[in-house]
């Protein structure tokens, strides 16, 4: 019996391992059939909501016409040089503050006061400074990117034990020796984390752009989709936005997997 | 005992009478777009002035983008909505059965700003400027794609640029060569950055308006079809509410900008202003107690701002100089009316541009002037 009960454990582990990796499949999968119950019994005006299918349809027509295309390219474009300059300005400035606490009394209020104000508030102003190309929405994204990668860089770099840090200096460890071999790698989880949030919100900070003044772009195509009373287009748009941001994350995901394998390593052994 | 009890039912009837009758008013949103502005004057007249309690109606207004405040009355969600007719031809061709009932703007408020100095004698000399334009969609977009094919042109004749709303910042730092504004609101803008010397090298500027080359139909109110069937008296009501608040509106400007002060927030309230508009509404109101013609009216209303130049200056009387500018907009003989030319003119504009669904219909069903006509 016990030889028998110790057999169906790993076979029953086994199984909820592939029962969670489908999780997110089957959660899609309910969510769909849920809504074509509620576009076919109409709970909700097909206005609203239109059906699936319609949403396919759309989705179709849009492909085909290369306009989801062009616009998903340029929100892509500018999000990705928005995600550079952020990333680098705030893992540049963050490991400064960390190192030197001075600068953190000097700058943290106008950081904070910067953060703290909503975007979509000064967005008008920043298409008035930098016009309605391409570099208002780069700028929309590396503010809204900063943020989250300036704090994870001070709390990742400061986390390092400093323990560790007289360990280097008794190995008399140059400052880039240190940098490339304890903080850095002390500090990726954090900054990894930071990353993660920063390529989610950076999808967010290029559409705020594009809604505020844009000729082209998802946040425009959602603005023309509904002025035309087109929600199916107005849904895939927004389904596009989601599979960006959700591409982006997986990458993280997976640069996180390869940069920490180390410490799945040291953690199993 | 006796006088007592009579004393108290009169205080209880004293208490219940302004009660009762609050109570016999339907509280109704109008759903509008933008936000509070007095270019809405004629709805704030229509509630401190009492238009829409006569009529039975507990007004209260909210400020929505124009597709979802069309989408809310599409499913009775709310009654009442001003958009422009545009929206009307676009929802109404993709399923959403909205109905028109009263037009407000008379005269479709986009047009063109450019420097004067370019002497454009013919439109068609527009041809290969770069005009900025919010977006490529709405009512600057239709208005520009009716002005351009009314002299032969097309957009790609011209470089459209995407400006959001910022056409004086594009326009006076030379961005473009024209920028489609809202006249009414906009080019008054522009025209006092000119004067104060704050648009480059631009001196004076000109307006080049849709109306003068087409008739499109403008903003006005939509109720959709559940309720023009159900409640047609209460339609009628409504409209008929509307069409009195305007007219006051047009008739008696100073009195409208005091009403609106109520709901504008960033209206200018300095007490020499106010007290010079309670004086002149109240000569008006005397002045309209003699029946004067639309012309006469006219006239005392550019009496008026020429009396207020003399006494403010132009940051002061900006808000209410949108306002008189809007009321050239509003003003007609007889008001509400709109045409089946006009909204065939704006059908072909959006045909032009494929923007229209599939569902549209008979096009003579997605106006009414029949609420006007009601007794």
């Amino acid at each position: 019996m016990d030889r028998a009960g110790s057999a169906a454990s790993p076979l029953r582990s086994q199984h909820w391992r592939n029962l969670r990796r489908l999780a997110p499949i089957l959660t899609l999968l309910a969510l769909l059939l849920l809504w074509q119950l509620v576009s076919a019994w109409q709970l909700l005006p097909a206005l609203l909501l239109p059906p699936p299918a319609d949403v396919l349809a759309a989705f179709q027509r849009a492909w085909a016409d290369g306009s989801l295309l062009r616009h998903a390219n340029t929100t892509i474009g500018e999000m990705s040089l928005g995600l550079l300059f952020g990333l680098s300005i705030g893992l540049a400035l963050g490991y400064a503050i960390a190192k030197l606490p001075l600068l953190e009394y000097i700058l943290s209020p106008m950081i904070v006061a910067f953060q703290s104000t909503p975007i979509v508030a000064y967005a008008p102003l920043l298409i008035i400074w930098f016009g309605t190309g391409p570099t208002s929405k780069v700028f929309t994204t590396a503010i809204i990117v900063f943020f989250p990668t300036l704090v994870n860089t001070i709390v990742g770099i400061r986390s390092v034990s400093p323990a560790l840090h007289d360990l280097m200096r008794s190995l008399r460890a140059n400052a880039w020796q240190r940098f490339r071999y304890l903080e850095l790698p002390s500090a990726l989880p954090v900054l990894l984390a930071g990353l993660k949030t920063s390529a989610t919100l950076a999808v967010i900070g290029a559409v705020v752009g594009e809604f505020v003044g844009s000729g082209s772009g998802l946040g425009v195509l959602v603005i023309m989709a509904r002025s035309q009373y087109d929600t199916p287009l107005v849904i895939v748009t927004v389904l596009t936005m989601t599979a960006i941001a959700l591409s982006l994350y997986s990458l993280v995901v997976l640069l996180e997997w390869r940069l920490l394998a180390w410490r799945r390593r040291s953690a199993f052994g | 005992m006796y006088p007592y009890r009579a004393l108290l039912s009169l205080l209880c009837l004293l208490f219940y009478l302004p009660a009762a009758a609050q109570a016999e008013l339907v509280p109704e949103r109008i759903l509008l777009t933008f936000i509070p502005n007095i270019q809405f004057a004629p709805m704030y007249v229509g509630i401190e002035q009492g238009h829409f309690a006569e009529a039975g109606f507990d007004v209260t207004l909210e400020h929505l983008q124009e597709p979802e405040a069309l989408d809310l009355v599409a499913i009775s969600q709310a009654k009442y909505s001003i958009v422009s007719g545009e929206q009307v031809i676009l929802a109404r061709s993709r399923g959403r059965d909205v109905v028109y009932v009263f037009e407000w703007f008379q005269q479709y408020p986009i047009g063109i700003v450019y420097d004067e100095a370019r002497a454009l004698d013919d439109l068609a000399q527009l041809r290969g400027w770069t005009i900025g334009i919010p977006i490529r969609s709405g009512a600057s977009y239709s208005g520009l794609t009716a002005l351009l094919h009314s002299v032969n042109l097309t957009e790609a004749d011209v470089v459209l640029q995407e400006i959001g709303f910022n056409a004086p910042e594009a326009f006076c730092l030379g961005a473009v060569d024209a920028a489609v504004i809202y006249a009414n609101n906009e080019a008054l803008h522009i025209r006092r950055l000119t004067q104060a010397g704050e648009c480059g090298a631009i001196q004076e500027v000109a307006v080049a308006m849709v109306a003068d080359e087409v008739d499109l139909v403008s903003n006005g109110l939509i109720v959709n079809r559940d309720t023009l069937q159900k409640d047609p008296r209460e339609a009628a009501a409504m409209v008929q509410a509307l069409r009195l608040a305007l007219r006051s509106t047009i008739d008696n400007p100073a009195a409208a900008y005091l009403a609106s002060l109520q709901h504008v927030d960033t209206l200018p309230q300095d007490e020499p202003l106010l007290q010079a508009l309670e004086a002149a509404a109240e000569q008006q109101h005397a002045f309209l107690q003699g029946e004067p013609t639309r012309t006469a009216i006219a006239e005392s209303r550019q009496a008026l701002a020429q009396e207020l130049a003399q006494q403010f200056d132009a940051a002061t009387l900006a808000q209410f100089q949108v306002l008189l500018h809007s009321i050239e907009l509003w003003d007609a003989d007889e008001l509400g009316i709109s045409e089946l030319a006009s909204w065939q003119s704006m059908q072909s504009t959006l045909d032009e541009l494929s923007l229209l669904g599939s569902d549209l219909g008979e096009l003579e069903n997605a106006f009414s002037n029949e609420l006007l006509r009601a007794p």
